[in-house]
């Protein structure tokens, strides 16, 4: 029993001192730690190949792609920093760069005014409008105008503005918020919800990968209401970060030409689409 | 990109096999560890629970005494009494926040499993201790043996026999439940899981597979502690009356 003890006690000690060596935590300064979802194609996903437009996920996991991805090695590149992508959790996006975990969270976030209060936002990298995805053959395919959704059961992601929006549909049923785009691409091919709320870029994504899918696109004036920070996306720091004008100053440098450019180049690469 | 449930299950594996398998490690590495810091405080914590206090022990003894329980009851009651998921939002994000201590999720992980382990730990090593015969401790006492000697010669090596099982039983919850530690970024089995699924949008898929895994892990765990359950118990010549087996007819 004393030998067992002995050996029990000698490989915990040697198990902990590898579990605590890998407690190298903490950012140098030539990092440019980013947050991103990693699950919100075409701005931000995870793929198992590298390719010359991946980044490395920190602590593992895959690589990292998509429009954010691209505008963050632009901002990197501009700071003379080496880009480390931070996988995390949408709602723990905010907490990971107040408390320093993160530099930044590009993560294709709206500034809105709640948000506001907690982080700083940059300029605007990304204008986009707000879309409704359905199933091909449901009752709501040809819709065009918001009275359409009268009776259709819509929902949208937890903690965005987008679920905010809904109500601007006379007569729907609101469905409780869900937490990723994935479980809400799920829930409606399996017929639990008629719709969700989607920005057009992941929209375009969702149809594009999930062939029973396809979105509904509101002409001027038919649409949701919304004001322009709510359909924008911008970088999210912390407040007073010593950055932030240079962040802007690089992001003043991609046309709006190259950013259309980009977001198509980042629909046409997601995994899906082999 | 494949049609059916098998198509797919196939096609997953290709792509995250060995992201699945680095994810398994990452879960076996954290349980592991975490559960052997946590039975390690667990037993120091059942140790000073039961330090005997009698007429005669010094006022000083007594009072250091009540205040080291107290502590250790509040500690108990607190990291058995909040989910271990909301323990590591506040640990991860407060120690960076106002400690300034830039922990790395894994490190992260295996310190949350650990104290939270030791705070229920604690409770079943205190139990197991109760349970030892009080004839033992007296016997001990009266050949002159301290406290210390007592536990760690006496006491302890039975008490440790009698709960094997509900260490087990930690064990094996520890190994799911380290699945919660996804929200601060650790990349174990159920975060790999939720990058695939969310790069196909397959959930079932990939967490048939995931479930799978997992209920590999605990069941070679549950079997490879039953062995050693059985090895400590030694050759049944020498049961003492108190062991009974833990399979068949129980014989006194």
């Amino acid at each position: 029993m004393k030998k067992i003890t002995v050996l029990l006690l000698v490989i915990v000690l040697a198990v902990s001192a590898i579990g605590l060596t890998s407690c190298s935590g903490g950012s140098s300064a030539g990092e440019f730690r980013v947050g991103l979802e990693c699950n919100y194609a075409p701005f931000n996903w995870t793929q198992t190949e590298e390719s010359d437009l991946t980044v490395p996920i920190d602590g593992g996991g895959g690589y990292a792609d998509g429009y954010d991805v691209q505008i963050a090695q632009k901002i990197a590149d501009g700071l003379g920093k080496k880009l480390v992508i931070v996988k995390t959790e949408w709602d723990g996006l905010i907490p990971a760069v107040n408390s320093g975990k993160i530099d930044a969270v590009i993560a294709g976030m709206s500034p809105t005014a709640e948000r506001k209060e907690s982080v700083d936002f940059s300029d605007v990298y990304y204008v986009s409008e707000l879309v409704i995805v359905v199933r091909k053959d449901g009752a709501f395919a040809s819709a065009a105008s918001l009275s359409d959704f009268a009776g259709a059961k819509i929902t949208a992601q937890l903690n965005t503005f987008h679920y905010t929006v809904i109500d601007q549909i006379q007569g729907v049923e609101i469905q409780t918020a869900m937490d990723t785009f994935p479980a809400m691409i799920v829930a409606l091919q399996s017929g639990k919800i008629d719709g969700y709320i989607s920005e057009l870029p992941s929209a375009i994504s969702a149809a594009a990968s999930n062939p029973d899918l396809t979105y509904v696109k509101f002409a001027e004036g038919s649409g949701f209401e919304t004001s322009p920070d709510d359909v924008a996306v911008s970088v999210a720091v912390k407040k007073g970060y010593a950055d932030l004008s240079k962040i802007n100053e690089i992001l003043a440098g991609i046309s709006a030409d190259d950013r259309i450019a980009m977001m198509s180049d980042a629909v046409a690469r997601q995994p899906v689409n082999e | 990109m494949p049609d059916t449930f098998f198509g797919w299950v196939g096609f997953l594996l290709d792509k995250y096999g060995i992201m699945f398998l680095q994810g398994a490690a990452t879960t076996m590495l954290i349980a592991v560890v975490g559960t052997l810091i946590g039975f390690m405080i667990g037993l120091v914590i059942g140790i000073v629970r039961t330090v005997p206090l009698d007429e005669n022990s010094s006022l000083i003894k007594k009072i250091v005494l009540k205040i080291v329980r107290a502590i250790l009851i509040a500690y108990i009651e607190f990291f058995r009494g909040t989910p271990m998921i909301v323990q590591a939002m506040v640990i991860y994000y407060g120690a960076m926040q106002y400690l300034s201590w830039d922990m790395s999720p894994t490190f992260a992980a295996i310190f949350i499993i650990s104290i939270n382990t030791g705070a229920y730990l604690a409770e079943v090593v205190r139990g197991g201790i109760i349970s030892v015969d009080k004839g033992q401790t007296e016997a001990a006492h009266s050949i002159g043996m301290t406290h210390w000697q007592t536990m760690t010669s006496v006491v302890l090596p039975q008490a440790i026999r009698n709960i094997m099982p509900a260490l087990g039983n930690e064990f094996v919850i520890n190994i799911k439940d380290s699945s919660v530690l996804n929200v601060i970024s650790v990349t174990e089995l159920f975060f790999i899981s939720k990058s695939a699924a969310g790069t196909y949008m397959k959930y079932f898929e990939v967490f048939a597979i995931t479930c799978a895994i997992y209920f590999v892990l605990t069941f070679a765990v549950t079997r490879i502690l039953l062995a050693f359950e059985k090895k400590m118990d030694g050759p049944s010549n020498y049961d003492m009356y108190s062991l009974e087996e833990t399979e068949g007819i129980g014989h006194v």
